[in-house]
């Protein structure tokens, strides 16, 4: 990968829920020598709540244009955020007229479609890849995993970078890093509840609860992902799924790039793992 | 119930190909693939894509709408992914969605779900701020749904009595959390939120 600057959209979890994600996202590229830089003043995607796919790419267009400025590439540790970032470059790319209202709304949306949105997943395997990697990872990391990707990685066709069912990108870090990982491709891509959990929470809860006993019962020490919305639905409200299922899950789920990092040998305190809601003490007492 | 064709709106599907995002309907051939793939069917087996693209197709304009179903589509996108025509399932009955909050806002239905309500309280943050702010979408949503504000808010903190907590233990969110005094209780805002303000005006125009 020849480009050692890259436009950060961190997504609005960054600064709260998924604090750990946006920590260690942030460390391991500063290890990896790539430098971040948060793009200024950027704004919300519209996440899955603006359903209305105009205002997605109004919103998202701003974003771009901003990146675009800096003649960097965007890049996003929130699925989501690629997702909606993604589909609107396309559609600018291929609307001249639609490129053309978002002008007339106002200057700052004018995005010319030179940049590339990509997600941190993507740029870590594919643009910096497995290789440059391996010769910088400094421990092992003795652990069973079970990688859960969820929906906006390898779905829908048009922004996917991975496949769709059975998704390898997660797999191949796991293994990269010296762990092992669990049997758990049956799951790999099934939605965590998360975009229901306001409006419909028993469901919600049953489609996490799915995932968790499945990483349990796979043998799994952690489950790795990839989002902030999957995190706060599989980590922080596990404990609102213990509870309304009376069972005894007490799965740590854990950041792919917090993992990663460990095996590049940053501390644990600066990859947020004191920040995860399920306690990553035993993981890491298994790893240092 | 047998339908009767003469209550059938023969533009329906028109109607939600018009739509952005519903523009692939008729391509639909009712092979069930959506809905033998989708997480939510596998919870609520009346939940069913491929019968709502069916009813859409025929004309079954006031059922489609007033149907409770729309609105537990988690957006994961199986369904999209999986059509052999290229439906995009997803996004379609986000279509029919928008459509039904317009025939609610005319007076003519009444949709049976919270989600347009916590949609409108999202986008309200998004719009003031230009970031997503809990506090605020929490303090609009929880209200709104319970039909008053004592009840909205004994159901804010029942949801959030347990997940404030944690949050707050680990300096995620909440006053003297680790990332400053007033960390996610106060918005974040964007500097130019006056472009934000543009956007939200333009969109709604459209679709007057």
């Amino acid at each position: 990968m020849s480009e050692k600057k890259i436009a950060y959209h961190p997504g609005c979890p960054s600064a709260t829920t998924a604090m750990e994600q946006d920590m260690s996202t942030k460390a391991v590229f500063e290890k990896l020598g790539i430098e971040l830089e948060e793009l200024e003043d950027w704004n919300c995607c519209g996440a899955l709540e603006a359903e209305d796919p105009k205002l997605v790419i109004a919103l998202n267009a701003r974003n771009l244009a901003l990146a675009e400025k800096k003649r960097q590439d965007i890049v996003t540790p929130c699925s989501i955020c690629y997702y909606n970032l993604a589909r609107t470059d396309k559609a600018l790319r291929e609307d001249e007229k639609l490129r053309a209202e978002l002008k007339e709304i106002d200057g700052s949306l004018d995005y010319k479609g030179t940049v590339k949105a990509k997600h941190i997943l993507d740029v870590l395997v594919n643009d910096i890849g497995l290789a440059e990697l391996s010769g910088k990872i400094a421990k092992k990391v003795n652990l069973k995993v079970a990688p859960y990707y969820g929906c906006y990685l390898g779905r829908p066709p048009e922004t996917a970078f991975d496949d769709p069912d059975d998704p390898v990108l997660m797999d191949q870090l796991i293994e990269l890093i010296g762990a092992e990982n669990v049997p758990f491709s049956y799951m790999k891509t099934k939605c965590c509840g998360g975009p229901l959990m306001m409006t419909r929470a028993d469901i919600a809860f049953e489609m996490a609860r799915k995932i968790l006993e499945s990483a349990k019962k796979a043998g799994a020490d952690c489950i790795a992902l990839a989002c902030p919305l999957c995190g706060m639905m599989l980590d922080a409200k596990q404990p609102d799924v213990e509870a309304a299922f009376k069972i005894e899950i007490d799965m740590p789920v854990i950041y792919i790039t917090q993992l990663l990092g460990l095996a590049l040998g940053i501390e644990p305190k600066k990859l947020g793992f004191n920040k995860n809601i399920i306690d990553t003490k035993k993981i890491l007492e298994k790893v240092m | 119930m047998p339908i009767k064709t003469w209550e059938l709106d023969p533009n329906f599907k028109y109607e939600i190909m018009n739509e952005p995002g519903g523009e692939h309907l008729t391509a639909c051939y009712q092979c069930s693939t959506c809905t033998l793939g989708c997480p939510i069917t596998e919870i609520i087996p009346s939940y069913n894509p491929r019968k709502i693209i069916q009813m859409s197709l025929l004309g079954m304009r006031k059922e489609v709408l007033s149907n409770a179903d729309l609105w537990i589509c988690a957006l994961c996108q199986t369904c999209t992914a999986r059509c052999p025509q290229d439906v995009m399932i997803c996004e379609l009955m986000g279509a029919i969605r928008r459509i039904a909050e317009e025939e609610e806002a005319a007076g003519n239905i009444k949709i049976e779900s919270a989600r347009p309500l916590f949609e409108k309280a999202f986008l309200h943050t998004l719009q003031k701020y230009g970031r997503l702010y809990d506090m605020g979408l929490a303090l609009e949503y929880y209200p709104n749904r319970e039909g008053s504000k004592i009840k909205g808010m004994k159901a804010m903190m029942k949801d959030y009595k347990d997940f404030g907590m944690r949050m707050f233990k680990k300096g995620k969110m909440g006053p003297l959390g680790g990332g400053g005094v007033f960390k996610g209780m106060r918005p974040e805002k964007i500097k130019e939120r006056e472009v934000l303000k543009k956007i939200f005006e333009k969109v709604e125009e459209k679709e007057k």
